[in-house]
């Protein structure tokens, strides 16, 4: 409890910093131009958190854009944030997408909205409106419209899962000698669980040769995990696919699994998503029963983003960067390059630029494949996951090689 | 009357040439969508309010319908490209039939139980529609022919189409609240069992307000899906919906048109006005204020803001008209007191053979038997606990005797329903007058006069003529709540005598009145009896009921005591032992 009241209060002190900052920011640049981006996200609601995350990165991001000199294809253009509050209901977050374009027609581009059901109505919005919007929400229906104004950074859900079933397979073969014959699954049914399980159940399962022993959906918040854990204990698969996406019920069933004797790795367990891996779970539950637990992600902090990573640890106090945080970074940086290649502040450039854009370096070391560029759809090509696991009380990526900051850890058995 | 529907058929009509010009006026594109927003859920709240303002049977699952109606023209949009202009309509179908699945079994729950059981609907569906895959549902953006997916470039069409359904919601509304339908369910809100006993089928009305109302919360679901064009099952299936129709209906005020459409046009876009303007400093703040914001309406004007305005309107006017009242009451007194030839010899029109009800141990009727002549007045007496109520709640259908029958006209009525009991002329009144107090002293005698009537101005006429019997005439549109005890007392009797009974079964009719208006009371009575009318009566107040009966029926414990003409019944000593005492012995002596 202390720990986070202090960083809330740090956080606070931050976000008070950062107000008189760009007031002071403003007040300099009157004479130079401002180019404004939106960061449309819950904040407020249960939501409000990840969103005030999301606003942390978009601020120190464009504190050190401006700092750096703007967008110099602009003589030195500051960028400047708007922030629409898309609230914890999918009717305000269209509300406020429509606020967004109605209130601030001179913004070139957003990103958001955290939540794919979110995400899809503010676009619809945007879309109308001819807004290029970022975003790391996995959903593939997002991109699957026929939209020219969205851009999806991350892995959509099936890739993910199609992505990191192999993966994990080596990666249990190599450390333990054997591979697994054998898989669990104990999920909830929010949208972005069941867009994983989905391609698993449908075609995976048989291609990887994997029995599935243990199939179990509860819906959040869970409020007893024993009998979930009680089937996972009698058929102990060899690994598990353990996706809450709610952090209570996180805890609730990683705290079990440790009471019936197959938790820290004993029985490897492995979600999708970054709830597992948030630090409000290490904040309140015993840190040595989140140990070797791994998740897969869209985006997560890499060997490549030390420095900013110390930066962020000292201005906001938060233990270490979510994905929200580094996807959100990659998109301011992400819009500067697209404004220095437009040269103007114009959204329909901004867009242009977007999808003519191929970078392998700067913002592109934010986004694991390690490039930016877009497909006809809007999907970033070669997006790849990550693979994150608690290691010593720190979540911490440790698939692909390349990206890694640690090497895996699985149970020999 | 007519000038008052005028009144607001005018107001409703006002009302939209003032909402859509505002809706023109508007250029910014947010407002225009709150705009948009703004009639869903005032439909929402009419739809709640159609069912559970005029019923009183509360229901937190009005998102059943709406969710349904939003997944329909969603997903008929995406699997079978049906248009809107034809799914939104087929929508209020759906909704409709959802409103028949799901009253007919939890109708057999009352009160609670039935508001409980709703709240089951939506989150069972919500977990279906989860199930089913449907977690995220997008309405495909159509740039070949938007218009006939409802997919305007401008906002304010959405605006007007949903004005145009709110207006016709509204219109509905307003029709069936003067109709023999919206009479009938609030008769069942006041007393379900008084509203049976004054011939209405209470299940059936109920059946039909839950489909008309799932209809409309149907077509408003269909049309929140073309404005979010996003659809989730916890967006349209959430606790959030029902409560967003209780919230703005409890608001605006329940139980009238103007209610649900106040409470919209004033909470939803304060709310998001808050969220807008004030979470963007404070986040968070916009909640707290909201929620202070309907704590205080409701501590101010618990029956929402349409009630209070009307009330602090009547209290201005009321004063004026309480002379004219008071003088008016005067001729019923002087109604002249009939002779009353009776031979002894005319047909029996009611039965009772042999009939006995227990409730556990307790035998509250004991084969009763007894016979009432036509055009008899017939007295009920017997101490307290003597079963007399009881008996009533047998003869009308209420309760099922254990044993023996009734015959009404010769035919046994015996498990039959308390409307059809009703219906074949059996007219009765209660213990506890209970008034439609909101309604005019004519609209609550209407109610009973649906009974037999053929159309709602044969039903109106009905009423005037029961009115008038009952002296009741000057007072005809004035509120039911503004009345005295005495004049509540005739009220009941004329809408008992509305349905046209032959027999008339009157539950202490004379409780509560001082002995100047009982007999007032008493002199009505004995006129409708000259008319031919059956009466029989349950009363305490025996110098009333001695002048006033033709014959006594005494029970004691349950059972038949005595029976005979008033004279020999209140000298024969086993009655002065039960029931009148030792003092009425001395003072009759």
């Amino acid at each position: 409890m202390n720990t986070s009241d202090t960083s809330r209060r740090k956080a606070l002190g931050l976000a008070l910093a950062a107000v008189a900052l760009s007031a002071f920011a403003t007040g300099a640049a009157a004479q130079k131009k401002t180019v404004e981006v939106g960061l449309i996200a819950p904040m407020t609601g249960p939501w409000a958190r990840q969103g005030q995350v999301m606003k942390m990165a978009a601020d120190l991001a464009i504190e050190k854009i401006n700092q750096e000199g703007g967008i110099k294809a602009m003589g030195g253009a500051q960028l400047a944030l708007k922030v629409f509050d898309a609230g914890d209901t999918v009717e305000r977050a269209k509300n406020a997408a429509q606020r967004m374009v109605a209130e601030a027609p001179d913004l070139v581009g957003a990103t958001g909205a955290y939540l794919s059901s979110f995400t899809l109505a503010v676009t619809e919005v945007t879309e109308r409106a001819q807004l290029p919007v970022l975003t790391f929400s996995y959903s593939d229906l997002i991109t699957s419209r026929g939209f020219k104004y969205v851009f999806q950074t991350s892995a959509t859900g099936d890739q993910l899962a199609e992505g990191s079933l192999p993966a994990l397979m080596d990666m249990a073969e190599k450390a333990s000698g054997k591979r697994p014959k054998t898989v669990g699954i104990v999920m909830d049914n929010t949208a972005a669980s069941v867009a994983f399980a989905k391609p698993i159940r449908a075609t995976m399962l048989d291609k990887l040769g994997l029995k599935l022993t243990v199939d179990e959906t509860f819906t959040p918040p869970l409020s007893n995990a024993t009998p979930l854990i009680q089937r996972v204990r009698s058929q102990r698969p060899d690994f598990l696919l353990l996706m809450p996406t709610v952090i209570g019920d996180a805890k609730l069933l990683l705290e079990k699994m440790n009471e019936f004797g197959i938790g820290k790795g004993k029985l490897p367990a492995i979600s999708n998503g970054a709830a597992i891996l948030d630090p409000d779970l290490r904040n309140n539950m015993n840190v040595e029963q989140l140990e070797g637990v791994m998740s897969v992600v869209a985006n997560w902090s890499t060997a490549a983003q030390k420095d900013i990573m110390a930066e962020f640890r000292k201005k906001t106090g938060e233990p270490w960067a979510t994905q929200h945080f580094i996807t959100t970074y990659g998109d301011m940086l992400i819009f500067r390059a697209a404004l220095e290649a437009a040269g103007k502040a114009d959204r329909a450039a901004v867009a242009t630029a977007l999808r003519a854009m191929d970078l392998a370096t700067g913002p592109a070391q934010f986004f694991p494949g390690g490039r930016v560029k877009f497909d006809a759809n809007g999907r970033r090509v070669g997006a790849a996951l990550l693979i994150v696991q608690w290691q010593k009380g720190v979540p911490v990526t440790v698939y692909p090689p390349k990206d890694a900051v640690a090497a895996p850890v699985w149970p020999k058995q | 009357m007519n000038t008052l529907r005028h009144r607001h058929t005018i107001a409703i009509v006002v009302f939209g040439i003032v909402y859509a010009a505002i809706t023109m006026f508007v250029e910014n594109s947010y407002y225009q969508l709150i705009m948009a927003v703004v009639p869903v859920w005032a439909v929402m709240g009419l739809a709640w309010n159609l069912f559970s303002g005029y019923s009183g049977l509360v229901s937190f699952g009005h998102a059943a319908f709406f969710g349904l109606g939003a997944y329909f023209v969603a997903l008929a949009q995406t699997h079978w490209g049906l248009s809107p202009w034809i799914s939104i309509p087929c929508a209020g179908v759906l909704g409709g039939l959802a409103g028949i699945v799901v009253g007919m079994p939890t109708f057999r729950l009352r009160g609670h139980y039935f508001a409980l059981a709703m709240l089951a609907y939506p989150l069972a569906l919500l977990y279906v529609f989860e199930w089913l895959g449907y977690q995220e549902l997008t309405l495909p953006m159509q740039r070949e022919a938007p218009i006939l997916y409802m997919q305007f470039e401008d906002h304010r069409v959405y605006g007007l189409l949903a004005l145009a359904l709110m207006l016709g919601a509204m219109a509905l509304t307003r029709r069936l609240e003067r109709s023999r339908f919206g009479l009938s369910l609030l008769a069942i809100k006041q007393d379900e069992a008084a509203a049976e006993a004054a011939g209405i089928d209470a299940r059936a009305w109920k059946l039909k307000a839950l489909t008309l109302s799932g209809a409309m919360a149907g077509a408003a679901g269909g049309f929140y899906a073309i404005v979010l064009l996003v659809v989730t099952p916890a967006a349209v299936f959430g606790m959030l919906v029902s409560a967003q129709a209780l919230i703005v209906t409890m608001f605006g005020g329940v139980g009238t048109v103007w209610g649900p459409v106040i409470g919209a046009v004033v909470l939803v876009p304060l709310s998001e006005l808050l969220h807008a303007k004030l979470g963007n400093l404070v986040p968070g703040i916009q909640g707290v204020v909201y929620g202070v914001a309907i704590v205080a309406v409701i501590l101010l004007a618990p029956e929402g803001v349409f009630w209070k305005l009307r009330d602090l309107r009547q209290s201005r006017r009321v004063p004026d008209d309480e002379p004219v009242a008071a003088a008016a009451a005067a001729p019923a007194a002087d109604i002249a007191r009939p002779e009353r030839h009776r031979t002894g010899q005319e047909a029996v029109i009611l039965e009772a053979r042999g009939v006995s009800k227990s409730f556990g141990g307790l035998k509250a009727v004991q084969s009763v038997s007894f016979e009432v002549r036509e055009g008899e007045i017939l007295g009920i007496i017997g101490p307290n606990g003597a079963g007399k109520t009881t008996l009533f709640n047998l003869l009308n259908g209420f309760v099922r005797p254990d044993e023996g029958e009734v015959r009404l006209d010769g035919r046994v009525i015996t498990g039959t329903r308390p409307d059809q009991i009703c219906a074949a002329g059996v007219g009765r009144t209660f213990q506890v007058v209970k008034p439609f107090r909101r309604m005019t002293v004519l609209d609550n005698v209407v109610v009973g006069a649906f009974v037999h009537a053929s159309s709602e101005a044969d039903a109106r006429q009905r009423a005037q003529e029961a009115v008038r019997r009952v002296g009741l005439e000057a007072e005809s549109g004035r509120l039911a709540g503004q009345l005295s005890t005495k004049q509540l007392r005739l009220l009941e009797l004329a809408r008992a005598l509305a349905g046209q009974p032959k027999l008339l079964l009157l539950d202490e009719t004379l409780a509560g009145l001082g002995p100047q208006d009982a007999a007032e009371v008493v002199d009505v009575i004995r006129s409708l009896a000259g008319t031919g009318l059956t009466v029989v009566i349950i009363e305490h107040t025996m110098p009333a009921m001695v002048k006033l009966v033709d014959r006594f029926v005494v029970l004691d414990h349950g059972a038949v005591l005595t029976s005979g003409l008033p004279a020999a019944v209140t000298r024969d000593p086993a009655v002065i032992d039960a029931y009148l005492g030792k003092r009425w012995r001395a003072a009759h002596a």
